[in-house]
């Protein structure tokens, strides 16, 4: 059973950066709830007092301008989505959020709370690190941009303090000859946590690596781009031969961030050939 | 058993607009079955995995296991009851009764919500599109061909 508590729709971003503080920790913050409720059923989470900000203006809407894309933290992953200007200019992160649990889940679910609840198996997290996204995060005491890989410390843990509400995620439009991809690999079609993703960016210059941006997901304690084998890749021509040199740096390098596991015999190989098939959608797009 | 300050929503369901008191911490699922005697929704996992539980908020499938009963206010929610009922069965059910698409009947409610929602949007969905809407159904019984046919079978315009 859930346990009960206070719960408050503050009409504005103000009162509820001021119910937030004036709880001292004792509040959470809540959007859709897919993950929350369930922590409130096992008794992992216990705040008094729930606050739903799932219709403050501020975190509601996709909105571009100029060279940049925002959306709202309570927006979900369905409007990602579906969104014309998500899908133009960060597809990498459309393609995730469309492969997020179900139907029902992504209509729920937010990116905010995706972020927030900072499962190392997250499906935004890659994207958004690809796309070298930052985060508005609001309080009492003002506001403040953060990249979003700032703002994941470990599993289920970021560096917001208990005051503080994230806002809305931007980052830069991709050109055209950007190309992005994401893949992901589950026990099920659907429904099912990834137990392995990659996130990519990809851009070309007569046929050689100009920029590529890698992140994978659900096998490292914490989203991370990985910077020696993007280093790797620049300025060579991606042949077969290059891309299995580059896949073997992946699995490497995700050895070397969490250490041997019992899984990694099953993870290195599977985590090559995803890197690899991710590289191969991404440059026949 | 403690006493919570109740709080009052209002919101339509099954098109009739209702005025109810509900402590904050319900889901909406347990306000459907236990105050509003509306059972036809059903609880098979809580945690937003099987998809018996799901009804149409603003014509948009959701899990009611997860949705706190406070967050439809002023929404429009629609269950299996509103759907259709014995003697005036909506086509979907009677394709699902026509097609074997019923074993158990634990999974149909929230799958019959799910279909209604995909032919509100889309008249003539691909199988593709129907596997895609169900998705988020466990269904233990019948291994959902029959499901799928009967969705695919709907020809005529059922939104609304």
């Amino acid at each position: 059973m859930i346990p009960s508590f206070d719960y408050k729709t503050p009409k504005t971003l103000q009162e509820a950066c001021h119910l937030l503080w004036e709880a001292c920790g004792k509040a959470k913050v809540i959007a859709g709830g897919t993950d929350l409720v369930i922590g409130l059923r096992n008794g992992d989470q216990n705040p008094q007092l729930l606050m739903d900000i799932t219709n403050l203006k501020e975190l509601r809407g996709i909105e571009e301008s100029y060279g940049t894309l925002s959306i709202g933290a309570a927006v979900s992953h369905s409007e990602i989505a579906s969104s014309p200007l998500v899908r133009q200019y960060g597809n990498v992160l459309s393609d995730a959020a469309s492969e997020i649990g179900s139907p029902q889940i992504r209509n729920l679910g937010t990116i905010g709370g995706n972020i927030v609840n900072a499962s190392p198996a997250a499906d935004t997290l890659p994207p958004l690190l690809v796309l070298d996204a930052t985060g508005k995060v609001a309080s009492q005491e003002g506001e403040r941009e953060v990249p979003v890989a700032q703002l994941i410390k470990g599993p289920y843990e970021t560096t917001l303090q208990p005051h503080e509400i994230l806002v809305r995620i931007t980052f830069k439009k991709l050109p055209k000859n950007m190309k992005g991809c994401f893949v992901r690999l589950a026990r099920r079609e659907a429904m099912a946590i990834a137990r392995m993703s990659v996130a990519l960016l990809i851009q070309m210059q007569e046929g050689q690596v100009k920029d590529i941006r890698i992140a994978p997901g659900a096998v490292l304690p914490t989203p991370q781009r990985l910077e020696e084998v993007e280093e790797f890749l620049k300025g060579r021509f991606p042949d077969v031969e290059l891309l299995r040199v580059a896949s073997r740096k992946v699995s490497e390098t995700m050895i070397r961030r969490s250490g041997i596991r019992p899984s990694t015999s099953y993870k290195a190989p599977v985590v090559e050939a995803l890197f690899v098939r991710a590289m191969r959608m991404a440059l026949e797009e | 058993m403690e006493s919570v300050a109740e709080i009052m929503i209002r919101f339509k369901l099954n098109r009739k607009s209702i005025v109810v008191d509900v402590p904050p911490h319900w889901t909406l699922l347990r306000l459907l079955r236990e105050k509003l005697d509306l059972t036809g929704t059903k609880e098979g996992c809580g945690i937003g995995e099987c998809g018996a539980c799901t009804v149409l908020v603003d014509g948009i499938p959701l899990h009611s296991c997860l949705l706190l009963a406070p967050k439809v206010e002023g929404k429009s929610v629609q269950t299996v009851e509103g759907l259709g009922s014995r003697g005036s069965l909506h086509p979907l059910q009677k394709s699902f009764v026509d097609h074997g698409a019923v074993q158990c009947g634990f999974c149909t409610p929230g799958i019959l919500m799910s279909a209604k929602a995909l032919l509100n949007g889309n008249t003539h969905p691909s199988k593709e599109e129907v596997k895609e809407a169900i998705s988020g159904h466990l269904c233990r019984c019948t291994g959902y061909q029959q499901i799928i046919e009967a969705i695919e079978a709907i020809n005529k315009d059922v939104r609304g």
